[in-house]
């Protein structure tokens, strides 16, 4: 007998609220970077866009396969409440598995591409390697739900050294802020390991939407900042009144 | 790309509208520099010559504007991610 949802009877419905929401801001930063490749034609920001796209992707999946769990209609009518309530089921539809498998599949593969993308050094090794146990992973977490989530804790520890590497180098507030987000969302990945108690489990979704919250207010800072009126842009060539010191020669 | 946006920023930073030894002066470009980046902007409707009785200005489009506000928000995004 196996888990299917380890969604509480009292939190079914607001973790689709919380999905639908990530959605919305992962989707807002693939269309961001969508916007800005076709700017500069930089082959990162298409892949950044790709990485929140995959995880945006992924988020859908389990999103159209708790729907039919939860409001009993389509492939869950046979098994109806049931697997919500009890957790158990013996002969689930193929549908729930591949939606779920999808959905830590394309998980892991996003958040893998938005760590590796800083990174200059790329080898074909590297990616197969990674998409191995990615693939691992995603599987056997039908089996053991934890894996899942541990993989992704370790893929987004990686990604929070990588930024606060960068914010070392850039001071940038805005990095700081984007690594705040990923640590948060890493925090709901841990909590998600424990999330078979069921208040555990509310606790992930929470810690998760403001992981989420946070990257939109990132969205709003960025947005905001190309509104603002930069008399000299970001010129390095000003020769105003204080050209000895803008000037890098 | 960068110069180009400088130079946006720069007629912008000037209510919209600047002559244009003022924007040679400001950005630190040469003349011959400068007129090749003129002819790319105006070919691009960023910018268009204004002819006034002191001589002519340059002056920002709603196109350039555009592209500038594009520009710095795809430069933020860029910075943030350390792209």
């Amino acid at each position: 007998m196996v888990k299917i949802v380890l969604t509480p009877e009292w939190f079914i419905g607001k973790d689709i609220m919380i999905e639908v929401f990530s959605v919305i801001v992962l989707m807002i930063f693939v269309i961001l970077a969508y916007k800005y490749y076709k700017v500069n034609h930089k082959r990162k920001i298409f892949y950044l866009g790709v990485g929140f796209g995959l995880i945006a992707l992924a988020q859908l999946a389990t999103i159209l396969t708790k729907l039919p769990l939860y409001y009993d209609f389509g492939p869950a009518n046979q098994v109806g409440e049931a697997i919500v309530t009890s957790n158990l089921a013996s002969s689930v539809d193929f549908f729930y598995y591949a939606g779920f498998f999808f959905h830590r599949f394309l998980t892991l593969l996003g958040f893998y591409m938005i760590y590796r993308l800083p990174r200059d050094r790329k080898s074909i090794g590297d990616y197969m390697a990674v998409l191995y146990f990615v693939i691992i992973s995603s599987l056997l977490s039908k089996e053991i739900f934890y894996i899942f989530h541990l993989t992704a804790l370790f893929i987004l520890i990686l990604t929070v050294e990588k930024y606060a590497w960068i914010y070392k180098e850039n001071r940038f507030f805005n990095t700081k802020i984007l690594m705040l987000a990923f640590s948060i969302l890493a925090l709901s990945q841990l909590a998600f390991v424990l999330s078979d108690i069921d208040i555990l489990f509310a606790v992930a979704n929470a810690i998760e939407l403001i992981g989420y919250s946070i990257l939109l207010a990132l969205i709003i800072r960025i947005w905001k900042y190309g509104k603002k009126k930069k008399p000299y842009g970001d010129n390095i060539r000003y020769a105003g009144n204080s050209a000895g010191k803008k000037r890098k020669h | 790309m960068e110069i180009i946006s400088d130079m946006l920023a720069i007629v912008q930073g000037k209510n919209g509208s600047i002559k244009p030894t003022h924007l040679m002066y400001k950005a630190n470009l040469s003349h011959s520099q400068m007129k090749l980046y003129l002819e790319e902007l105006m070919i691009r409707n960023m910018i268009k010559k204004e002819e006034i009785k002191t001589g002519s200005m340059i002056a920002i489009t709603k196109n350039g504007r555009d592209f500038l506000l594009k520009y710095n928000q795809m430069r933020e995004f860029e910075k943030t991610f350390g792209l």
